[in-house]
């Protein structure tokens, strides 16, 4: 058992090694091979006649197997490999991973997931911000020889332009974000001199240089986000959003846990609807704490967005900006208390899953303790104890 | 779901659609008002909205509407611009029309709309073949054109690609990123969905798609485009139009040839009339086989049509003959086999329908294509043997030619270098390639187990390749009638019987319905034809044979959905992922789900019929019938008690009189008296009835197991058919002395007397009809007492409690009985009839609103347990749904058995073996056809094989243990090692006329199966790569360089 950091007391230090005897105790009786935990050259017991695949981790030294890693020897059939104990992560297709982006480089950003190696997100495998419909129909008023470019309102290929009818070249963007202009219906002067623009968007198309351009747009330096293993290819690992919910991460907190303490689960993303909190539970030890943010849903969305006034007034922008962004003090604490519970868990070394997150998470309100008193020493032997006395319970049941 | 159908023609076609809104309010009439009347050219349009679905407002009209994506040279069919129309509006469209209709057009149009708009375009067909054929197509129309099949890749990052519906759905699976850029989704052929294997392909891939992407939707023909469209509306919450045509460009004449007979009957003309005089005439002439020939034939019979009779010349051959002569050519002729279209071909040996600068033309073409062959491959038999053919203008198309040769000879029919083409079914689906003339020459085809009628469906594939557009001013197709449709079957089709409907097929009522299709639109009043119904399902009313509502004359789309572990466990790797949510939304379940609204409606109408059945007094008179039922289950109870074998056997000796029930009809309603009808008999003897377990000794003594044989008076009858029904009557009235043997169930009650001699043979009426009068007699005597019973406790010694209980509660309830007012009432027994039938009523509907139940939950749930349940058991999968090791092995194996190449895999099979061996049994995966006497492979393989049926038998059995449905031995042996030897010697670097030296199959069957072996091995390095098994995957890796090279993997003529 590893040596835990914290600064107890001399009761707490007898209190806490008995709490984990007690769990260790109950973990070597619950696994009948125990004795398949191996150091390195240790030899593994195999019946070399029936034809034994080696796996990983394991090596045929004069015609014996031997262990190459410290784990714990995992048989499948006739596959035998050792699983090591607290190595590096290693991604798997399909695991759900949090990392943060290290690099935008040509069509694609670079992410750090604790991995051997920075992981690769193409731009076309992610959505783009706005992707929600294959078309839209939007109305937008646009300023009558303003500059488009430097309006950022509406950047068409040819600067300084306004969309005429069969200008199919437009890139518009407008309050919704990019699109491509498809269709454009009726031009005409609207209110206060605008010209009224209706015209088709189309969110699902091929990436051009332009999404090329604008990708710090999305994602820039060091944002958090969110994505799905895809495979290795040829030129690394890859990762992909299939849907809206992958992508960006904002107001909350990124937690680092060792990734062997991550078990995978079918479920990763957890909303926690009594706390008004998303949290995510990367496979690679990432761990993502923030507000709840609604998912588009694909299509509840409203076909035409009304005609709007664009808003050139920088102030009412930001005010706006700042009242989207707020996010109130009661989810503010919930997000420290539960980024809290996670932070104790993994100074104990257990398993982190949400039940376990959500029974530490309210023995610390039921206890009144504030925030910051949960990393203190007294709380991670109560969360010891509890668990201990947890599994003493579940295991007389069962 | 709004609703409207009309038909457009030409004229209308030029305006644009009306808004959506206004569409729904207009649905009117389902068939167009007959102002259109010279021009047929009609289609319907149709549009389903998902529930709730708000249509947007209507685009302002199209003063700045964009110029069309394409332009075509030619002017567009109502329906071709009908549906073009709705893709301008962004809005998906299924588009139902026959092969040679030209629904091209609009695939072509939605990429060149894709490509206007930059955004990504798939298009997915279910054949590799047809896959090649149209990239060529498309890359000649649009550069910016890739192709992805199992066999080849070429720009996979074009913005239009060209792939089998097989690779888009694993794309998908897998989360290319060509799925976020893809805006249109063509699928051509989507009636294979109704395939049994690989129908489930279209809907797994319709319904993972991309939420925001569009579809066009291309199919032949299908009665029920709504519900499917209905469907795509409901799962991705988008309308769907659906255009939908039968017209034909070129107008069919329908021709029959009687075998042995003389000559072409018309049937049904170009204008769609039917000849029903010359339909007659033709039938008349069928020629009815010998009986010998019958004889022989048996099983076999197909023959008698291609080879004739001795001495003359096949049927076959002087059709061919006869076509060339009236100019009928090019000719298609499909038949049902490999062999026998080789075969057919085979007898064209006299005919020369090429001049000589076409023979020199074919010859250069032929070379210049085989040129891509090594030179050993140039001199495989099948090569060299096709040409002198060819020369002559005949050609052979079937799946078991060589691709090369198969292309060669399309390019060559599509110059006009054929002039007559034996076919199988497979060149009717696909690129355009008509003929004038088309010939069945067969009308049934063998289907897997059993020789089978033509269904319609493929009729009306294969007739779509006749008649060329803008060359021929009408085609022509021909079916070869054998003996086997005898007249008399025919002609009483016609005149109306209503059970040979099932044996007729529906070949020949395709053809009517063709010949009406034209007149169902102009004079359907005719022939009391009202419109609302099927043509055809009229037309036979009209000779009166009687038709179930569901005969359809085109096949519907119908689901073939089924739960592979591939797909659970790709559904289980990714975390959006459910199987159930697949099941949900799939057209099986839309399907299910659609019976549901006529199961309420009959619930709800019985329960009508429940409710207006209104009974004076119903509480007491209920309260009579509970007691009536009470007394009538104890009564049973008694008699079950007395009548056990264990009580009554001792008193069943001869001479006993006993009291019987008479004969009750079944379909009489149940009485509502106390009182049975009963007679007297008397017992002759009794047995024991012989089960099949006779052995079983703790069988509980049942009251059938034993007979009596009584003596009583009955009415004999005969019916038609001479089977003798004999009722028990009762003793005074008119009837012989029978002897019968009613089981113990019958008997109501023994009595104490005997008779004091019963003669010994009682075979001579008159014995029995004394004894009779001897039991009449005593009768008589007691018949102020009543005749004196066996005291069931005196007597007969039953001591058992539960009689006793019994016995008291009758007759508390006799008294009851008396007591009751209702019982006075004259009309009881009527009155207590129509309480039955509502009791009856509410028992119905309690069982239809539990099918009602049973069918809104979800369709495969059980075998989904199972399937999970299998996936638990073998480690494929934990508890909760998390994918392990094993599990990330089987789920990228998809052209295979995945469980049992996985557990092969893992238990060190494949390490084992040298790459030659490993090739050799993956072979077994990919072979199914059964051969005949193939030899056996050498010892080493053969080991390898008993590894393999080890291996399979095993997880068979697991999952029979875990209820999955299976058949355990015909799981195993669908593992075939029939091309082990073959492959084998393939991988080691044989040439191929040297393999094809060693085993019987089709050069193109063994290419195939070789081809696909390689896309397993391609699946099997994902794997190997996916769980870092780097050895394995080099190894795989290896195999695929062995035996990827020459004429096996030769490119298409058509890249």
């Amino acid at each position: 058992m590893r040596e835990i950091e914290l600064s107890l007391n001399q009761t707490q230090k007898i209190r806490l090694k008995r709490a984990l005897e007690k769990l260790e105790s109950f973990s070597s009786k619950a696994n009948s091979n125990s004795n398949a935990s191996v150091s390195i050259s240790d030899s593994i017991p195999v019946n070399l006649e029936d034809g034994v695949l080696k796996g990983h981790g394991t090596l045929d030294l004069n015609g014996e197997l031997v262990a190459t890693l410290c784990g714990v020897v995992e048989r499948v059939n006739k596959l035998v490999y050792v699983r090591a104990l607290r190595a590096r992560y290693k991604p798997e297709v399909g695991d759900i991973v949090v990392g943060r982006v290290s690099e935008v480089a040509q069509k694609r950003w670079r992410l750090d997931i604790h991995y051997s190696q920075d992981a690769v997100l193409m731009l076309s495998s992610m959505n783009l911000p706005d992707g929600i419909q294959a078309y839209q129909v939007r109305e937008s008023l646009y300023p009558l020889g303003c500059s488009l470019v430097g309006g950022g309102l509406c950047r068409p290929n040819h600067p300084g332009r306004i969309p005429t009818k069969n200008s199919l070249d437009y890139l518009i963007h407008d309050s919704g974000g990019w699109g491509h202009v498809s269709k454009v219906y009726s031009l005409g002067i609207g209110p206060k001199g605008l010209a009224l623009v209706r015209f088709h968007v189309i969110k699902s198309r091929r990436r051009t240089a332009l999404d090329e351009l604008n990708m710090r747009s999305i994602f820039e330096e060091n944002d958090v986000i969110c994505a799905e293993v895809r495979g290795i290819q040829h030129d690394g690992l890859h990762l992909q959003a299939r849907s809206q919910k992958y992508g960006k991460l904002e107001r909350g907190q990124l937690l680092t846990v060792p990734p062997y303490l991550v078990r995978r689960r079918k479920q990763h993303f957890h909303h926690l609807e009594q706390y008004g909190v998303d949290l995510i539970l990367g496979c690679n030890g990432f761990i993502w704490v923030g507000e709840h943010v609604e998912a588009k849903d694909d299509m509840v969305e409203d076909q035409v967005s009304k005609p709007e006034q664009q808003k050139f007034n920088k102030n009412s922008i930001s005010l706006e900006d700042q009242e989207q962004t707020y996010t109130p003090i009661e989810t503010r604490q919930n997000i420290c208390r539960i980024a809290n519970a996670v932070r104790v868990l993994s100074i104990l070394g257990f398993n982190i899953t949400i039940e376990v997150i959500m029974d530490t998470m309210n023995l610390s309100s039921s206890l009144n303790l504030d925030i910051h008193e949960m990393l203190g020493s007294e709380f991670c032997v109560l969360v010891a104890e509890g668990e201990a006395e947890r599994r003493s319970l579940t295991k007389r049941k069962g | 779901m709004g609703s409207l159908k009309r038909k457009s023609t030409g004229d209308t076609a030029a305006e644009p659609l009306p808004p959506p809104k206004q569409k729904q309010r207009e649905s009117g009439s389902p068939l167009p008002s007959a102002n259109n009347d010279e021009e047929p050219v009609a289609c319907l349009h149709d549009v389903s909205y998902p529930e709730g679905y708000v249509p947007p407002p209507p685009p302002p009209p199209s003063s700045s509407a964009s110029a069309a994506a394409k332009e075509f040279p030619f002017t567009l069919d109502p329906f071709q611009s009908e549906s073009i129309n709705c893709l301008e509006n962004g809005e998906s469209v299924m588009v139902s029309a026959h092969t040679s209709a030209g629904k091209t057009v609009v695939a072509l149009y939605a990429i060149a709309m894709s490509l206007r708009n930059k955004q990504r375009v798939i298009y997915t067909s279910p054949i590799k073949a047809l896959s090649n054929q149209k990239y060529r197509e498309f890359k000649q129309e649009f550069s910016d054109v890739g192709l992805m099949t199992g066999d080849v890749t070429i720009e996979p990052n074009a913005s239009c690609l060209v792939m089998t519906t097989e690779i888009w759905r694993s794309m998908q699976y897998k989360g290319s990123e060509i799925t976020r850029e893809v805006a249109w989704i063509i699928f051509d052929e989507v009636h294979y969905m109704r395939d049994r294997e690989r129908g489930v392909v279209w809907e797994e891939s319709i319904v993972m798609a991309p939420r925001k992407s569009r579809f066009v939707f291309l199919s032949a023909t299908v009665p029920n485009a709504k519900e499917f469209a209905d469907w795509v509306a409901k799962v991705h919450q988008q309308p769907c139009h659906i255009v939908y045509t039968d017209y034909r460009p070129t107008p069919l004449q329908h021709y029959i040839f009687p075998s042995g007979g003389d000559g072409l009957y018309l049937v049904v003309d170009e204008k769609g009339k039917f000849r029903e005089d010359s339909f007659q005439k033709g039938l008349n002439s069928l020629v009815p086989a010998s009986e010998g020939d019958k004889k022989k034939e048996n099983g076999k019979w197909q023959k008698g049509l291609a080879m004739g009779r001795v001495g003359e010349e096949s049927d076959i051959f002087k059709m061919v003959k006869m076509i060339i002569q009236r100019q009928y050519d090019p000719v298609i002729l499909f038949s049902f086999s490999k062999r026998e279209c080789e075969f057919l071909a085979m007898q064209m040996a006299k005919l020369d329908l090429n001049g000589d600068d076409e023979k020199v033309n074919i010859e250069t073409i032929f070379w210049s294509a085989m040129d891509i062959l090594s030179d050993d491959d140039k001199k495989l038999p099948q090569v060299s043997n096709i040409l002198p053919l060819l020369k002559r203008g005949i050609g052979v198309h079937h799946s078991g030619l060589l691709p090369i040769l198969k292309e060669v000879i399309e390019i060559l029919f599509q110059e006009g270098l054929i002039k007559c083409l034996f076919a199988t079914e497979t060149f009717s689906i696909g690129l355009n390639m008509p003929a004038k003339t088309v010939v069945f020459t067969n009308v049934r085809k063998f289907d897997g187990d059993k020789f089978r009628w033509l269904s319609s469906g493929e009729y009306i594939q294969m007739s779509g390749r006749a008649g060329r557009r803008g060359i021929d001013t009408r085609g022509i197709c021909i079916l070869m009638l054998d003996d086997k449709l005898e007249p008399s079957t025919a002609k009483m089709m016609l005149k109306g019987s209503a059970d040979c409907l099932n044996r007729i097929e529906l070949v020949v009522l395709v053809m009517l319905v063709e010949a009406n299709k034209y007149r169902s639109f102009e004079d359907g009043s005719e022939d009391g034809w009202n419109g609302d119904q099927p043509f055809h399902l009229a037309f036979l009313r009209l000779y009166g044979i009687a038709v179930d509502k569901e005969v359809s004359v085109e096949a519907s789309l119908s689901s073939a959905f089924h739960l592979s572990y591939n797909m659970l466990l790709n559904q289980m790797r990714c975390e959006d992922g459910d199987p159930e949510n697949l099941l949900r939304n799939s057209f099986y379940q839309f399907q299910a789900d659609r019976a549901i609204p006529s199961l309420e409606k009959e619930a709800k109408d019985l329960e009508e019929e429940r409710d207006s059945i209104v009974i004076e007094e119903e509480d007491s008179l209920k309260n009579y019938y509970d007691l009536l039922q009470q007394y009538k289950s104890l009564k049973k109870d008694v008699h079950d008690i007395l009548f056990s074998p264990r009580y009554c056997l001792p008193f069943l000796q001869a001479s006993r009189l006993v009291c019987i029930q008479c004969y009750k009809s079944e379909e009489a309603s149940p009485s509502f008296s106390i009182k049975d009808e009963v007679t007297w008999g008397v017992i002759l003897n009794f047995e024991r009835v012989k089960t099949v377990s006779e052995d079983d000794a703790n069988r509980k003594p049942e009251d059938a197991d034993y007979t009596v044989d009584v003596l009583t008076r009955c009415v004999v009858s005969k019916d038609g058919i001479g089977k003798k029904t004999i009722k028990i009557v009762p003793f005074k009235e008119p009837g012989e002395p029978v002897v019968v043997s009613v089981p113990l169930s019958q008997i109501i009650s023994l009595s104490s007397l005997k008779l004091f001699t019963i003669p010994k043979d009682l075979l001579p009426l008159e014995a029995r009809e004394n004894t009779l009068k001897k039991v009449s007699e005593v009768l008589s005597r007691f018949a102020e007492k009543g005749v004196p019973l066996l005291d069931p406790e005196e007597d007969m010694k039953i001591q058992s409690s539960s009689y006793k209980k019994a016995a008291r509660r009758i007759e508390a309830l006799e008294s009851l009985f008396d007591k009751h007012e209702v019982a006075k009432s004259p009309l009881i027994e009527q009155k207590l009839k129509v309480l039955h039938t509502k009791y009856e009523l509410t028992a119905k509907i309690k069982s239809i609103k539990k099918s009602i139940r049973s069918s809104t939950v979800l369709a495969f749930k059980d075998e989904l347990k199972a399937r999970k349940r299998v996936l638990r058991r073998l480690g494929y999968a934990t508890s909760d749904d998390v994918v392990e090791l094993k599990g990330r092995v089987a789920s990228e194996i998809s052209s295979a058995d995945e469980l049992t190449l996985t557990e092969l895999m893992f238990n060190g099979v494949l390490k084992d073996v040298t790459v030659e061996e490993m090739v050799s049994l993956l072979s077994c995966f990919v072979w199914q056809e059964k051969l005949q006497n193939a030899t056996k492979p050498r010892e080493e393989l053969e080991l390898l094989f008993a590894q393999l049926q080890d291996t399979a038998r095993k997880v068979a059995k697991v999952q029979l243990e875990c209820k999955v449905q299976i058949d355990v031995e015909s799981f195993v042996s669908s593992f075939r090692p029939d091309i082990m030897e073959a492959v084998y010697a393939w991988a080691k670097g044989s040439k191929f006329y040297e393999i094809m030296e060693i085993t019987q199959v089709f050069e193109g069957s063994l290419i195939r199966a070789i081809r696909r072996l390689e896309e397993i091995l391609q699946q099997l390095i994902q794997a190997a790569k996916s769980i870092g098994e780097t050895e394995l995957e080099s190894k795989f890796e290896e195999a695929v360089s062995k035996i990827k090279r020459d004429i096996v993997f030769a490119a298409s003529l058509y890249l």
